[in-house]
């Protein structure tokens, strides 16, 4: 079979959400010998960006955007051992986390999947992440987003708290700050000195994706 | 028009019957006690009260808590045991959790299941086996005495915290990661199993609450459609909110379903189901489906619209700017009543203001009363 049947199955794969597909495909394309690089890059990441268009466009909803993920990822554990040294090419990094007190994670999860398929390294903090770990984080990482998540009134005040972290630590004109969740507005992010509001993950991706390729870095 | 009292106010409008002025109550859970509450109330605030109508008892269903450290935070695991096997899941409880009304700590959050039952394909045949055993039995008393004390400062409502699909999209399964998600789509076989399982047990209880002394009978989904997608929703939500207000409406009660989150893409399928009230509705900025359109597109349900908590978090005079939104978008005001909040306690301040407005709103709303009312409050 030709390379780019072995790329377009991989493809499909990803956007029909078919975990037996991806793995017969996935296999295929590393026993003919495909680079997986080019597996990655151009079989599964635009199998991402079908979904996402999907996403936009109203046919697929958030349940397909986590599937498809996942799918992808069952596909990485097949082509993952063909992989000889570092492939990531990200540029880019992201810190990433749901805020304290809170442990939903659905939303963060996808944007962290779909800023993986642009390129982001990211770092993933988890749920219930107090301030001074994300300043901690962006110590370390020196990421050019930090992106925060809540899904309750009650707990997306902590966002303020970050904010203001990284104020106190001299950080904040070293990030954008993207935060998102149900119940937070742009009102709301405008209050606490965020940058954006995600609407949903999708244009929080676009968002980030902006900021860094148009270097609107601060 | 004669006044009303709270609780006639909240039928009439609930019934699709013309009130005197517009409904506004407050949900037992998330009303404090105090100066701020009883003149709230002294000036029209309702009550609404939700208990139970049933006790449920699983039977060869051993369930074991103990308190255990996970994760280095001090955790309550739960195991649920039976012939097939055991699930077990941890629970992180804050302070005030079983010492506040509701089982909600002092920040009123309800405790957070940080490991969840359902983790995988094998777990399933345990939760069928709990379900395929679950017998409820009628009990009112907890009816009776809210509607006793209550009186006419507001309404008695009986209700099941969630239908069969929501139990393993929230509760059960989780969707952490979207793992709900994953297992829909990696073991759909399992799940609708499940679901079909969870549904025929709960046919009696359906029985059951449309015979209890409740007012109105919720179906507390929790019903966001970023989450619940129509797909989902039309397959799994639908028939069975249509199997409950059958049986409920034989018996004359009123089917209220919450619906406390985004609802614009499926704001086609709400005429399809048979409930009477679309309870918790947000408005923007929380919700995505203004009041005016919602009112306009379901013309066969009345709306319990719950003020969004984040308008709050603005302080006094977003919230009054909001409320006399809310009004604006109302129309003559009819199908419709307000909860002040659906989701955590609302400040003095924020209650006070709140009031203010809706106080005054009396019905049919036009443009001038609207503007009556801001003038008066300028």
């Amino acid at each position: 079979m030709p390379e780019g049947k072995y790329l377009g199955a991989l493809k499909e794969a990803i956007v029909n959400l078919d975990f037996g597909a991806i793995v017969e495909a996935a296999r295929g394309a590393m026993e003919a010998g495909v680079d997986p690089r080019v597996a990655i890059t151009e079989g599964m990441v635009p199998g991402m960006a079908v979904v996402g268009e999907k996403f936009e466009s109203g046919e697929y909803f958030l349940s397909e955007l986590v599937v498809a993920g996942e799918v992808m990822k069952d596909g990485m554990k097949i082509i993952d051992p063909y992989i000889k040294g570092d492939i990531s090419t990200a540029v880019e990094r992201a810190v990433i986390c749901t805020v304290e007190g809170d442990y939903h994670d659905i939303g963060k999860n996808i944007v962290i999947t779909l800023l993986g398929v642009q390129g982001f390294k990211v770092f993933d903090l988890g749920m219930d992440v107090a301030a001074e770990r994300v300043v901690g984080a962006v110590k370390e990482h020196k990421p050019a987003i930090v992106g925060l998540s809540a899904l309750l009134t009650t707990t997306m005040l902590r966002m303020g708290e970050v904010v203001e972290a990284l104020k106190a630590a001299g950080l904040r004109d070293k990030v954008r700050v993207i935060v998102g969740g149900t119940p937070v507005t742009p009102d709301f992010a405008d209050s606490i000195g965020a940058d954006h509001c995600a609407v949903n993950a999708m244009e929080g991706v676009h968002k980030c994706v902006e900021w860094v390729v148009g270097k609107e870095r601060r | 028009m004669a006044e009303m009292t709270r609780r006639e106010r909240i039928l009439a409008a609930s019934g699709k019957r013309r009130a005197d002025k517009l409904p506004f109550f407050h949900n037992w859970r998330h009303c404090q006690t105090g100066w701020a509450e009883r003149e709230c109330r002294n000036r029209g605030m309702g009550v609404s009260w939700a208990r139970p109508s049933y006790v449920a008892e699983m039977h060869g269903v051993e369930m074991t808590e103990t308190q255990a450290v996970s994760s280095g935070e001090q955790v309550i695991r739960r195991t649920y045991s039976t012939p097939l096997g055991s699930v077990t899941l941890e629970e992180k409880r804050e302070t005030g959790v079983e010492q506040w009304h509701g089982l909600r700590s002092w920040q009123d959050v309800t405790p957070w299941q940080t490991e969840r039952a359902i983790k995988g394909p094998d777990d399933y045949k345990v939760l069928k086996y709990m379900y395929e055993n679950l017998e409820f039995t009628a009990d009112y008393f907890p009816l009776e005495q809210a509607k006793e004390w209550l009186g006419e400062d507001g309404i008695v409502m009986d209700w099941v915290l969630h239908s069969p699909m929501q139990l393993l999209m929230i509760d059960w399964v989780g969707s952490e990661g979207g793992r709900f998600f994953i297992h829909h789509a990696r073991y759909p076989d399992l799940v609708e199993e499940a679901y079909r399982t969870i549904s025929k047990s709960y046919e009696p209880l359906w029985e059951i609450a449309a015979r209890s002394p409740a007012d109105v009978f919720l179906l507390a989904d929790n019903i966001d459609a970023v989450l619940v997608n129509p797909r989902l929703f039309q397959k799994y939500f639908i028939p069975e909110w249509n199997r409950c207000a059958e049986v409920m409406h034989k018996h004359g009660k009123l089917v209220a379903a919450h619906c406390d989150g985004r609802m614009a893409a499926i704001k086609d399928l709400i005429p399809q189901t048979s409930v009477d009230i679309i309870e918790a509705l947000h408005s923007p900025p929380m919700g995505d489906l203004p009041i005016g359109e919602a009112l306009s597109l379901w013309k066969d349900k009345v709306i319990w619209t719950g003020f969004p908590a984040s308008v709050y978090t603005m302080g006094a005079g977003a919230t009054k700017k909001h409320a006399l939104k809310l009004l604006r978008e109302a129309g003559s005001g009819e199908r419709l009543a307000v909860e002040m909040s659906t989701e955590n306690l609302v400040s003095d301040e924020n209650l006070l203001v709140l009031t203010s407005v809706l106080e005054k709103a009396e019905l049919p709303l036009t443009a001038e009363k609207v503007d009556e009312i801001e003038r008066l409050l300028a």
